[in-house]
Protein backbone atom coordinates (compact mmCIF):
# COMPACT_ATOMS: atom_id res chain seq x y z
CA UNK A 1 0.00 0.00 0.00
CA UNK A 2 1.33 3.61 -0.68
CA UNK A 3 0.39 6.21 1.22
CA UNK A 4 0.38 9.89 0.17
CA UNK A 5 1.49 12.32 3.19
CA UNK A 6 -1.95 14.78 3.28
CA UNK A 7 0.31 16.80 4.63
CA UNK A 8 3.55 17.94 6.39
CA UNK A 9 5.61 20.28 8.08
CA UNK A 10 4.24 23.39 10.39
CA UNK A 11 0.79 22.83 9.55
CA UNK A 12 0.19 19.32 10.02
CA UNK A 13 2.56 19.74 13.23
CA UNK A 14 -0.43 21.78 14.47
CA UNK A 15 -3.01 20.50 13.21
CA UNK A 16 -1.25 17.21 15.38
CA UNK A 17 -1.12 18.99 18.37
CA UNK A 18 -4.52 20.55 18.21
CA UNK A 19 -5.57 17.28 17.68
CA UNK A 20 -3.95 15.76 21.09
CA UNK A 21 -4.64 17.99 22.96
CA UNK A 22 -8.48 17.75 22.24
CA UNK A 23 -7.73 14.25 23.28
CA UNK A 24 -6.09 15.14 26.19
CA UNK A 25 -9.29 17.06 27.28
CA UNK A 26 -11.78 14.73 26.65
CA UNK A 27 -9.51 11.84 28.70
CA UNK A 28 -7.76 13.51 31.44
CA UNK A 29 -11.36 16.08 31.97
CA UNK A 30 -14.50 14.96 29.97
CA UNK A 31 -14.12 11.10 31.01
CA UNK A 32 -13.22 11.25 34.41
CA UNK A 33 -16.29 13.71 34.89
CA UNK A 34 -18.58 11.30 32.86
CA UNK A 35 -17.46 8.39 35.30
CA UNK A 36 -18.76 9.92 38.21
CA UNK A 37 -22.26 10.53 37.31
CA UNK A 38 -24.62 8.63 38.75
CA UNK A 39 -25.93 6.47 36.17
CA UNK A 40 -22.86 6.10 34.40
CA UNK A 41 -20.71 5.28 38.12
CA UNK A 42 -24.08 2.56 38.54
CA UNK A 43 -22.96 1.01 35.36
CA UNK A 44 -19.45 0.64 36.21
CA UNK A 45 -20.14 -0.74 39.23
CA UNK A 46 -22.25 -3.35 38.60
CA UNK A 47 -19.90 -4.13 35.83
CA UNK A 48 -17.05 -4.29 38.38
CA UNK A 49 -19.14 -6.38 40.73
CA UNK A 50 -20.13 -8.61 38.65
CA UNK A 51 -16.41 -8.74 37.40
CA UNK A 52 -17.78 -8.54 33.49
CA UNK A 53 -15.59 -7.10 31.48
CA UNK A 54 -17.73 -5.31 28.44
CA UNK A 55 -14.47 -4.27 26.06
CA UNK A 56 -14.00 -8.27 25.27
CA UNK A 57 -14.09 -8.87 21.99
CA UNK A 58 -13.88 -12.60 21.96
CA UNK A 59 -15.21 -15.26 24.68
CA UNK A 60 -11.45 -15.84 26.01
CA UNK A 61 -10.40 -12.16 27.08
CA UNK A 62 -13.57 -12.16 29.27
CA UNK A 63 -12.68 -12.25 32.93
CA UNK A 64 -14.87 -16.09 33.50
CA UNK A 65 -15.30 -18.70 30.68
CA UNK A 66 -18.50 -19.01 29.66
CA UNK A 67 -19.24 -23.20 30.81
CA UNK A 68 -22.09 -25.14 30.20
CA UNK A 69 -24.10 -24.02 33.02
CA UNK A 70 -25.13 -26.86 36.04
CA UNK A 71 -28.90 -26.81 35.05
CA UNK A 72 -28.09 -27.05 31.33
CA UNK A 73 -25.79 -30.13 32.39
CA UNK A 74 -28.22 -31.72 34.50
CA UNK A 75 -30.71 -32.51 31.50
CA UNK A 76 -28.61 -32.18 28.94
CA UNK A 77 -28.93 -33.14 26.38
CA UNK A 78 -26.82 -32.31 23.35
CA UNK A 79 -29.51 -34.13 21.06
CA UNK A 80 -32.69 -33.39 24.25
CA UNK B 1 -7.94 -4.72 2.49
CA UNK B 2 -5.91 -4.36 -0.52
CA UNK B 3 -3.92 -7.09 -2.35
CA UNK B 4 -0.67 -9.02 -0.31
CA UNK B 5 2.24 -6.61 -1.42
CA UNK B 6 4.51 -7.75 -3.65
CA UNK B 7 7.81 -9.01 -2.43
CA UNK B 8 11.18 -9.56 -3.58
CA UNK B 9 11.36 -13.08 -5.06
CA UNK B 10 13.38 -14.32 -2.94
CA UNK B 11 11.19 -13.39 0.12
CA UNK B 12 8.01 -15.26 1.07
CA UNK B 13 4.76 -13.54 -0.04
CA UNK B 14 3.18 -11.61 2.83
CA UNK B 15 0.07 -14.38 3.64
CA UNK B 16 2.63 -17.22 4.11
CA UNK B 17 4.54 -15.01 6.47
CA UNK B 18 1.84 -14.69 8.28
CA UNK B 19 1.33 -18.36 8.25
CA UNK B 20 5.17 -19.09 9.61
CA UNK B 21 5.19 -16.45 11.97
CA UNK B 22 1.64 -17.20 13.42
CA UNK B 23 1.99 -20.62 13.25
CA UNK B 24 5.18 -20.43 15.39
CA UNK B 25 4.00 -18.49 17.79
CA UNK B 26 1.02 -20.72 18.63
CA UNK B 27 3.45 -23.63 18.89
CA UNK B 28 6.10 -21.90 21.60
CA UNK B 29 3.03 -21.10 23.49
CA UNK B 30 1.54 -25.01 23.22
CA UNK B 31 5.07 -26.49 23.76
CA UNK B 32 5.91 -23.48 27.07
CA UNK B 33 2.41 -24.70 28.07
CA UNK B 34 3.36 -28.72 27.89
CA UNK B 35 6.67 -28.08 29.70
CA UNK B 36 4.62 -26.45 32.83
CA UNK B 37 2.42 -29.38 33.26
CA UNK B 38 1.40 -29.11 36.99
CA UNK B 39 1.82 -32.49 38.94
CA UNK B 40 -1.05 -32.46 40.88
CA UNK B 41 -4.65 -33.07 38.84
CA UNK B 42 -3.51 -31.76 35.44
CA UNK B 43 -6.87 -32.59 33.95
CA UNK B 44 -8.63 -30.64 36.44
CA UNK B 45 -10.64 -27.95 34.61
CA UNK B 46 -11.59 -26.84 38.69
CA UNK B 47 -8.10 -27.02 39.68
CA UNK B 48 -7.05 -25.16 36.62
CA UNK B 49 -10.07 -23.41 35.71
CA UNK B 50 -7.98 -20.92 32.99
CA UNK B 51 -5.41 -23.55 31.90
CA UNK B 52 -2.04 -25.00 32.92
CA UNK B 53 0.42 -21.66 33.78
CA UNK B 54 1.90 -20.43 30.68
CA UNK B 55 5.16 -19.15 31.55
CA UNK B 56 5.05 -16.32 28.51
CA UNK B 57 1.66 -15.10 30.66
CA UNK B 58 4.22 -13.17 32.14
CA UNK B 59 5.95 -11.83 29.03
CA UNK B 60 2.62 -9.91 27.90
CA UNK B 61 -0.30 -7.51 29.35
CA UNK B 62 -2.22 -4.86 28.33
CA UNK B 63 -2.93 -1.35 30.30
CA UNK B 64 -5.40 -1.96 33.09
CA UNK B 65 -8.90 -0.05 33.53
CA UNK B 66 -8.46 3.90 34.73
CA UNK B 67 -10.46 6.01 35.85
CA UNK B 68 -8.86 9.89 36.14
CA UNK B 69 -4.97 8.82 35.82
CA UNK B 70 -3.54 7.04 33.52
CA UNK B 71 -0.89 6.04 35.65
CA UNK B 72 -3.17 3.94 37.27
CA UNK B 73 -3.18 1.57 33.97
CA UNK B 74 0.41 0.35 34.63
CA UNK B 75 -0.97 -1.54 38.21
CA UNK B 76 -3.12 -4.24 38.58
CA UNK B 77 -4.91 -4.39 41.22
CA UNK B 78 -5.87 -7.95 42.92
CA UNK B 79 -9.53 -8.62 42.59
CA UNK B 80 -9.96 -10.64 46.07
CA UNK B 81 -7.87 -7.96 48.07
CA UNK B 82 -7.70 -4.51 46.10
CA UNK B 83 -4.77 -3.27 48.74
CA UNK B 84 -2.57 -5.86 46.82
CA UNK B 85 -0.69 -4.06 43.88
CA UNK B 86 1.74 -4.91 41.11
CA UNK B 87 3.22 -3.26 38.19
CA UNK B 88 1.99 -4.33 34.80
CA UNK B 89 4.40 -2.58 33.49
CA UNK B 90 7.40 -4.78 32.54
CA UNK B 91 5.28 -6.98 30.51
CA UNK B 92 3.56 -4.12 28.97
CA UNK B 93 6.92 -2.93 27.45
CA UNK B 94 7.58 -6.27 26.57
CA UNK B 95 4.18 -7.18 24.90
CA UNK B 96 5.69 -4.00 22.46
CA UNK B 97 8.58 -5.73 21.96
CA UNK B 98 6.35 -8.53 20.76
CA UNK B 99 4.77 -7.01 18.48
CA UNK B 100 8.00 -4.96 16.69
CA UNK B 101 9.61 -8.01 17.12
CA UNK B 102 7.40 -9.92 14.84
CA UNK B 103 7.29 -7.04 12.40
CA UNK B 104 10.99 -6.90 12.12
CA UNK B 105 10.77 -11.00 11.86
CA UNK B 106 7.93 -10.48 9.16
CA UNK B 107 10.37 -8.04 6.99
CA UNK B 108 13.03 -10.75 7.64
CA UNK B 109 11.39 -13.78 5.93
CA UNK B 110 10.11 -11.02 3.12
CA UNK B 111 13.04 -10.17 1.91
CA UNK B 112 12.44 -6.39 2.99
CA UNK B 113 15.83 -5.30 4.56
CA UNK B 114 15.40 -5.34 8.57
CA UNK B 115 17.46 -2.75 9.19
CA UNK B 116 14.98 -0.06 7.97
CA UNK B 117 11.88 -1.56 9.72
CA UNK B 118 13.33 -1.06 13.00
CA UNK B 119 12.63 2.04 14.13
CA UNK B 120 9.22 1.91 12.54
CA UNK B 121 8.30 -0.67 14.31
CA UNK B 122 9.59 0.35 17.48
CA UNK B 123 7.11 3.46 16.93
CA UNK B 124 4.31 1.46 15.97
CA UNK B 125 4.67 -0.46 18.94
CA UNK B 126 4.70 3.02 21.04
CA UNK B 127 1.63 3.67 19.32
CA UNK B 128 -0.41 0.28 19.98
CA UNK B 129 0.46 0.98 23.26
CA UNK B 130 -1.22 4.41 23.39
CA UNK B 131 -4.39 2.90 21.57
CA UNK B 132 -4.84 0.33 24.18
CA UNK B 133 -4.44 3.39 26.83
CA UNK B 134 -7.30 5.11 25.63
CA UNK B 135 -9.33 2.37 25.77
CA UNK B 136 -8.60 1.25 29.38
CA UNK B 137 -10.51 4.58 30.42
CA UNK B 138 -13.09 3.20 32.51
CA UNK B 139 -15.65 4.95 31.00
CA UNK B 140 -14.70 3.94 27.56
CA UNK B 141 -13.83 0.35 28.05
CA UNK B 142 -17.00 -0.45 30.47
CA UNK B 143 -19.37 1.11 26.87
CA UNK B 144 -17.75 -1.63 25.26
CA UNK B 145 -15.87 0.80 22.86
CA UNK B 146 -13.19 -1.42 21.65
CA UNK B 147 -9.47 -1.10 21.42
CA UNK B 148 -9.84 -1.36 17.06
CA UNK B 149 -11.46 1.56 17.25
CA UNK B 150 -8.81 3.87 19.16
CA UNK B 151 -5.82 2.27 17.30
CA UNK B 152 -7.57 3.46 14.01
CA UNK B 153 -8.47 6.92 15.61
CA UNK B 154 -4.72 7.17 16.62
CA UNK B 155 -3.34 6.60 13.09
CA UNK B 156 -5.94 8.61 11.26
CA UNK B 157 -4.36 11.90 13.77
CA UNK B 158 -1.35 11.19 12.89
CA UNK B 159 -1.68 9.88 8.97
CA UNK B 160 -3.88 12.90 8.77
CA UNK B 161 -2.12 15.62 10.31
CA UNK B 162 1.75 15.07 10.06
CA UNK B 163 1.49 12.45 7.95
CA UNK B 164 3.60 8.95 7.90
CA UNK B 165 7.12 10.09 8.22
CA UNK B 166 9.83 8.34 5.59
CA UNK B 167 11.61 6.68 8.70
CA UNK B 168 8.50 5.01 9.29
CA UNK B 169 6.95 3.43 6.45
CA UNK B 170 8.51 0.44 5.95
CA UNK B 171 7.31 -1.02 9.03
CA UNK B 172 3.92 0.23 8.19
CA UNK B 173 2.78 -3.23 7.67
CA UNK B 174 -0.41 -3.22 9.09
CA UNK B 175 -2.46 -6.03 6.84
CA UNK B 176 0.66 -8.42 7.98
CA UNK B 177 -0.08 -7.83 11.35
CA UNK B 178 -3.44 -8.11 11.23
CA UNK B 179 -3.30 -11.52 9.33
CA UNK B 180 -0.64 -12.92 11.81
CA UNK B 181 -3.02 -11.87 14.57
CA UNK B 182 -6.14 -14.08 13.08
CA UNK B 183 -3.51 -17.16 12.42
CA UNK B 184 -2.45 -16.60 16.49
CA UNK B 185 -6.43 -16.27 16.82
CA UNK B 186 -7.41 -19.64 15.22
CA UNK B 187 -6.40 -21.34 18.49
CA UNK B 188 -9.12 -19.50 20.63
CA UNK B 189 -11.72 -20.96 18.16
CA UNK B 190 -12.52 -23.85 19.26
CA UNK B 191 -15.21 -25.90 17.18
CA UNK B 192 -15.85 -28.00 20.27
CA UNK B 193 -17.42 -25.15 21.85
CA UNK B 194 -19.74 -25.03 19.41
CA UNK B 195 -21.71 -27.83 21.17
CA UNK B 196 -21.72 -26.61 24.75
CA UNK B 197 -25.80 -24.86 24.92
CA UNK B 198 -26.65 -28.05 22.94
CA UNK B 199 -29.13 -28.42 20.09
CA UNK B 200 -30.79 -25.38 21.00
CA UNK B 201 -27.75 -23.30 21.12
CA UNK B 202 -27.09 -24.89 17.65
CA UNK B 203 -30.50 -24.01 16.40
CA UNK B 204 -30.30 -20.28 17.92
CA UNK B 205 -26.84 -19.20 16.73
CA UNK B 206 -26.39 -21.83 13.26
CA UNK B 207 -29.27 -21.54 11.81
CA UNK B 208 -30.29 -17.98 12.28
CA UNK B 209 -26.63 -16.34 11.40
CA UNK B 210 -26.02 -17.92 8.36
CA UNK B 211 -29.26 -16.82 7.08
CA UNK B 212 -28.85 -13.61 8.21
CA UNK B 213 -25.08 -12.92 6.70
CA UNK B 214 -26.47 -13.88 3.25
CA UNK B 215 -29.60 -12.00 3.73
CA UNK B 216 -28.12 -9.15 4.51
CA UNK B 217 -24.94 -9.09 2.01
CA UNK B 218 -27.82 -10.41 -1.00
CA UNK B 219 -29.79 -7.33 -0.03
CA UNK B 220 -26.77 -4.92 -0.07
CA UNK B 221 -24.96 -5.82 -3.37
CA UNK B 222 -28.86 -6.39 -5.44
CA UNK B 223 -31.48 -4.60 -3.87
CA UNK B 224 -29.27 -1.58 -2.51
CA UNK B 225 -26.24 -1.43 -5.60
CA UNK B 226 -23.88 -0.87 -3.11
CA UNK B 227 -20.76 -0.64 -5.37
CA UNK B 228 -18.90 -2.44 -3.18
CA UNK B 229 -19.44 -6.24 -2.43
CA UNK B 230 -16.33 -6.63 0.25
CA UNK B 231 -18.33 -3.72 2.28
CA UNK B 232 -21.50 -5.56 2.20
CA UNK B 233 -19.92 -8.79 3.28
CA UNK B 234 -17.83 -7.40 5.95
CA UNK B 235 -21.12 -5.37 7.37
CA UNK B 236 -23.16 -8.45 6.98
CA UNK B 237 -20.60 -10.62 9.20
CA UNK B 238 -19.83 -8.07 11.70
CA UNK B 239 -23.60 -7.77 12.46
CA UNK B 240 -24.81 -11.16 11.89
CA UNK B 241 -21.57 -12.98 13.90
CA UNK B 242 -19.65 -11.07 16.69
CA UNK B 243 -19.19 -7.70 15.16
CA UNK B 244 -15.48 -6.62 15.45
CA UNK B 245 -13.71 -9.86 15.17
CA UNK B 246 -15.97 -10.66 12.39
CA UNK B 247 -15.37 -7.81 10.65
CA UNK B 248 -11.55 -8.35 10.97
CA UNK B 249 -11.42 -11.82 9.99
CA UNK B 250 -14.28 -11.75 7.12
CA UNK B 251 -12.50 -8.42 5.60
CA UNK B 252 -9.21 -10.26 5.46
CA UNK B 253 -10.50 -13.35 3.65
CA UNK B 254 -12.68 -10.81 1.27
CA UNK B 255 -9.86 -8.43 0.65
CA UNK B 256 -11.89 -5.19 2.21
CA UNK B 257 -10.83 -1.76 1.54
CA UNK B 258 -9.19 -0.61 5.27
CA UNK B 259 -11.83 2.09 4.85
CA UNK B 260 -14.54 0.10 4.54
CA UNK B 261 -13.35 -2.44 7.86
CA UNK B 262 -12.93 1.13 9.22
CA UNK B 263 -16.22 1.99 8.78
CA UNK B 264 -18.07 -1.47 9.92
CA UNK B 265 -16.05 -1.27 13.06
CA UNK B 266 -17.25 2.25 13.63
CA UNK B 267 -21.31 0.95 12.56
CA UNK B 268 -20.93 -2.24 15.14
CA UNK B 269 -19.39 -0.51 18.30
CA UNK B 270 -21.70 2.14 17.81
CA UNK B 271 -24.53 -0.11 18.02
CA UNK B 272 -23.37 -2.67 20.47
CA UNK B 273 -23.46 0.38 22.71
CA UNK B 274 -26.83 0.86 22.19
CA UNK B 275 -28.09 -2.22 22.04
CA UNK B 276 -26.18 -3.34 24.91
CA UNK B 277 -27.84 -0.48 27.41
CA UNK B 278 -31.42 -0.65 25.50
CA UNK B 279 -32.03 -4.28 25.26
CA UNK B 280 -32.12 -5.78 28.72
CA UNK B 281 -34.60 -2.98 30.17
CA UNK B 282 -36.66 -3.78 27.17
CA UNK B 283 -36.99 -7.54 27.63
CA UNK B 284 -38.17 -6.83 31.26
CA UNK B 285 -40.71 -4.43 29.82
CA UNK B 286 -41.71 -6.49 27.47
CA UNK B 287 -42.15 -9.56 29.81
CA UNK B 288 -39.98 -11.77 27.40
CA UNK B 289 -39.37 -14.85 29.00
CA UNK B 290 -35.72 -14.45 31.04
CA UNK B 291 -34.01 -17.45 29.27
CA UNK B 292 -35.01 -16.78 25.76
CA UNK B 293 -34.07 -12.53 26.53
CA UNK B 294 -30.83 -14.28 27.18
CA UNK B 295 -30.95 -16.68 24.31
CA UNK B 296 -31.59 -12.91 21.86
CA UNK B 297 -28.87 -11.28 23.39
CA UNK B 298 -26.32 -13.53 22.82
CA UNK B 299 -27.42 -13.78 19.36
CA UNK B 300 -28.20 -10.50 18.34
CA UNK B 301 -25.84 -7.53 19.97
CA UNK B 302 -22.41 -7.82 18.20
CA UNK B 303 -19.43 -7.49 20.45
CA UNK B 304 -19.10 -10.89 22.97
CA UNK B 305 -18.12 -8.03 26.54
CA UNK B 306 -21.49 -6.12 25.62
CA UNK B 307 -23.10 -10.01 25.45
CA UNK B 308 -21.84 -10.63 28.92
CA UNK B 309 -22.56 -7.01 30.07
CA UNK B 310 -26.31 -6.76 29.08
CA UNK B 311 -26.86 -10.62 29.88
CA UNK B 312 -25.53 -9.24 33.54
CA UNK B 313 -27.90 -6.12 33.60
CA UNK B 314 -31.05 -8.24 32.96
CA UNK B 315 -29.89 -10.72 35.34
CA UNK B 316 -29.85 -8.43 37.98
CA UNK B 317 -33.13 -6.69 37.00
CA UNK B 318 -35.22 -10.17 37.33
CA UNK B 319 -32.88 -11.85 40.19
CA UNK B 320 -32.07 -14.79 38.04
CA UNK B 321 -28.00 -15.85 36.65
CA UNK B 322 -29.36 -17.91 34.08
CA UNK B 323 -29.77 -14.73 31.18
CA UNK B 324 -26.13 -14.18 31.60
CA UNK B 325 -25.03 -17.56 31.19
CA UNK B 326 -27.44 -18.47 28.29
CA UNK B 327 -26.38 -15.00 26.49
CA UNK B 328 -22.85 -15.63 27.13
CA UNK B 329 -22.81 -19.23 25.58
CA UNK B 330 -24.64 -18.52 22.77
CA UNK B 331 -22.04 -15.67 22.04
CA UNK B 332 -19.25 -18.01 22.75
CA UNK B 333 -21.22 -20.83 19.72
CA UNK B 334 -20.59 -18.05 17.28
CA UNK B 335 -17.54 -17.06 18.58
CA UNK B 336 -16.56 -20.45 16.97
CA UNK B 337 -18.34 -19.97 13.88
CA UNK B 338 -15.74 -17.48 12.81
CA UNK B 339 -13.17 -20.11 11.93
CA UNK B 340 -15.81 -21.42 9.17
CA UNK B 341 -17.49 -18.83 8.31
CA UNK B 342 -13.93 -16.84 7.09
CA UNK B 343 -12.96 -19.78 5.22
CA UNK B 344 -16.30 -19.81 3.38
CA UNK B 345 -16.18 -16.22 2.43
CA UNK B 346 -12.23 -16.78 1.52
CA UNK B 347 -13.56 -19.68 -0.87
CA UNK B 348 -16.76 -17.82 -2.21
CA UNK B 349 -14.44 -14.73 -2.83
CA UNK B 350 -11.77 -16.53 -4.60
CA UNK B 351 -14.34 -19.34 -6.90
CA UNK B 352 -16.99 -16.10 -7.42
CA UNK B 353 -16.87 -13.25 -6.89
CA UNK B 354 -13.26 -12.17 -8.30
CA UNK B 355 -13.56 -15.21 -10.84
CA UNK B 356 -16.29 -12.90 -12.19
CA UNK B 357 -14.81 -10.00 -12.37
CA UNK B 358 -12.23 -11.12 -14.37
CA UNK B 359 -13.68 -13.71 -16.50
CA UNK B 360 -12.98 -17.20 -16.96
CA UNK B 361 -9.67 -18.58 -17.39
CA UNK B 362 -8.69 -21.53 -15.87
CA UNK B 363 -11.38 -24.14 -13.87
CA UNK B 364 -12.81 -23.13 -11.12
CA UNK B 365 -10.82 -24.97 -8.24
CA UNK B 366 -7.91 -23.46 -10.06
CA UNK B 367 -9.09 -19.81 -10.27
CA UNK B 368 -10.10 -20.24 -6.47
CA UNK B 369 -6.82 -21.44 -5.21
CA UNK B 370 -5.15 -19.23 -7.45
CA UNK B 371 -6.77 -16.39 -5.45
CA UNK B 372 -7.38 -17.93 -2.11
CA UNK B 373 -5.87 -15.82 0.32
CA UNK B 374 -3.43 -18.54 2.08
CA UNK B 375 -2.94 -16.70 5.88
CA UNK B 376 -6.76 -18.43 5.78
CA UNK B 377 -5.22 -21.99 5.91
CA UNK B 378 -2.98 -21.42 8.89
CA UNK B 379 -6.00 -19.64 10.85
CA UNK B 380 -8.11 -22.97 10.27
CA UNK B 381 -5.07 -25.11 10.80
CA UNK B 382 -4.28 -23.53 14.50
CA UNK B 383 -7.91 -23.99 14.92
CA UNK B 384 -7.94 -27.41 13.88
CA UNK B 385 -5.39 -28.56 15.97
CA UNK B 386 -6.07 -26.88 19.11
CA UNK B 387 -9.54 -28.19 18.66
CA UNK B 388 -8.46 -31.95 18.57
CA UNK B 389 -5.92 -30.79 21.48
CA UNK B 390 -8.83 -29.67 23.33
CA UNK B 391 -11.27 -32.46 23.13
CA UNK B 392 -8.89 -35.15 23.04
CA UNK B 393 -7.86 -35.40 26.21
CA UNK B 394 -9.10 -33.37 29.68
CA UNK B 395 -5.08 -32.21 30.04
CA UNK B 396 -5.08 -31.37 26.32
CA UNK B 397 -8.16 -28.50 26.87
CA UNK B 398 -6.09 -27.46 30.02
CA UNK B 399 -2.87 -27.17 27.71
CA UNK B 400 -4.85 -25.02 24.91
CA UNK B 401 -6.53 -22.87 27.87
CA UNK B 402 -3.34 -22.24 29.25
CA UNK B 403 -1.47 -21.32 25.99
CA UNK B 404 -4.56 -19.26 24.89
CA UNK B 405 -5.71 -17.20 28.09
CA UNK B 406 -2.01 -17.17 29.13
CA UNK B 407 -0.70 -15.91 26.11
CA UNK B 408 -1.94 -16.17 22.97
CA UNK B 409 -5.21 -14.31 22.31
CA UNK B 410 -2.99 -11.37 25.00
CA UNK B 411 -0.46 -11.08 21.60
CA UNK B 412 -3.53 -11.57 18.80
CA UNK B 413 -4.96 -7.89 20.66
CA UNK B 414 -1.55 -6.53 20.26
CA UNK B 415 -1.38 -7.35 16.69
CA UNK B 416 -4.92 -6.48 16.12
CA UNK B 417 -3.98 -2.95 17.66
CA UNK B 418 -0.46 -1.67 16.03
CA UNK B 419 -2.53 -3.58 12.44
CA UNK B 420 -4.96 -1.23 13.07
CA UNK B 421 -2.54 1.80 14.06
CA UNK B 422 -1.09 1.29 10.58
CA UNK B 423 -4.51 1.26 9.04
CA UNK B 424 -5.63 4.09 10.13
CA UNK B 425 -2.41 6.00 9.17
CA UNK B 426 -2.80 4.87 5.85
CA UNK B 427 -6.26 5.96 5.02
CA UNK B 428 -6.88 9.54 4.57
CA UNK B 429 -10.06 11.16 5.71
CA UNK B 430 -11.70 12.41 2.06
CA UNK B 431 -10.93 9.10 0.78
CA UNK B 432 -13.86 7.65 3.76
CA UNK B 433 -16.55 10.17 2.39
CA UNK B 434 -17.64 8.10 -0.82
CA UNK B 435 -18.51 5.02 1.86
CA UNK B 436 -20.59 7.49 3.95
CA UNK B 437 -22.78 9.05 1.13
CA UNK B 438 -25.86 8.43 1.36
CA UNK B 439 -26.20 6.64 4.26
CA UNK B 440 -25.99 3.10 2.40
CA UNK B 441 -23.94 1.06 4.50
CA UNK B 442 -25.89 2.87 8.00
CA UNK B 443 -29.00 1.79 6.34
CA UNK B 444 -27.54 -1.62 5.31
CA UNK B 445 -26.28 -2.06 8.91
CA UNK B 446 -30.34 -1.17 10.08
CA UNK B 447 -32.08 -3.60 7.87
CA UNK B 448 -29.58 -6.69 8.39
CA UNK B 449 -30.05 -5.98 12.25
CA UNK B 450 -33.71 -5.61 12.09
CA UNK B 451 -33.83 -9.39 10.42
CA UNK B 452 -31.30 -10.06 12.99
CA UNK B 453 -33.57 -9.31 16.07
CA UNK B 454 -36.69 -10.69 14.34
CA UNK B 455 -35.14 -14.31 13.84
CA UNK B 456 -33.40 -14.71 16.53
CA UNK B 457 -35.84 -13.59 18.87
CA UNK B 458 -38.50 -16.20 16.87
CA UNK B 459 -35.57 -18.84 16.91
CA UNK B 460 -34.95 -18.31 20.70
CA UNK B 461 -38.35 -18.30 21.75
CA UNK B 462 -38.83 -21.82 19.33
CA UNK B 463 -35.77 -23.08 21.21
CA UNK B 464 -35.50 -22.33 24.36
CA UNK B 465 -39.03 -21.00 24.78
CA UNK B 466 -40.78 -24.16 23.54
CA UNK B 467 -39.20 -27.18 22.07
CA UNK B 468 -36.28 -27.57 24.93
CA UNK B 469 -38.03 -25.65 27.76
CA UNK B 470 -36.81 -28.87 29.88
CA UNK B 471 -33.50 -27.43 29.59
CA UNK B 472 -34.74 -24.36 31.12
CA UNK B 473 -36.78 -25.33 34.06
CA UNK B 474 -35.35 -26.28 37.21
Amino acid sequence: MSHDPTSAGASGGLRLAVAAGVMAVVWLVVLPWLAGRPAVARHIRAMEEGEVHPAAMVYTELEHLPTRAAWVERHLVLWP
Amino acid sequence: MTPPVRTPARGLHEDWAAVLIGGALVALALFVGARGRPADDPGSAKAWPKGWPNALSATIDKPQTWSDSPTRAFVAVDKKDPAKEKSVALPIGLAMAWVAGILVAGAAVRGQAVRGVVPGAAALALLGGLAYLLSAQKVINHYNLEYPLWALVVGLVIGNTVGVPAWLAPALQGEFLVKTGLVVFGAEVLFSRLLELGLPGLLTSWVVTPIVLVATYWFGVHVMRIPSRSLCMVISADMSVCGVSAAIATGAACKAKKEELSLAIGLSLAFTVLMMVLMPPFITRAGIDPIVGGAWLGGTIDATGAVVAAGEMLGKELGDKRPAEVAATVKMIQNSMIGIIAFAVAVYWAGWVERGATGPRRSLAAEAWARFPRFILGFVAASVICSALFVVAPEGARLVEGATLGFTSRLRGWLFCVGFVCMGMQTVFRELAPYLAAGRPLVLYCLGQALNLALSLAMATLTFGWLFRKVVDP
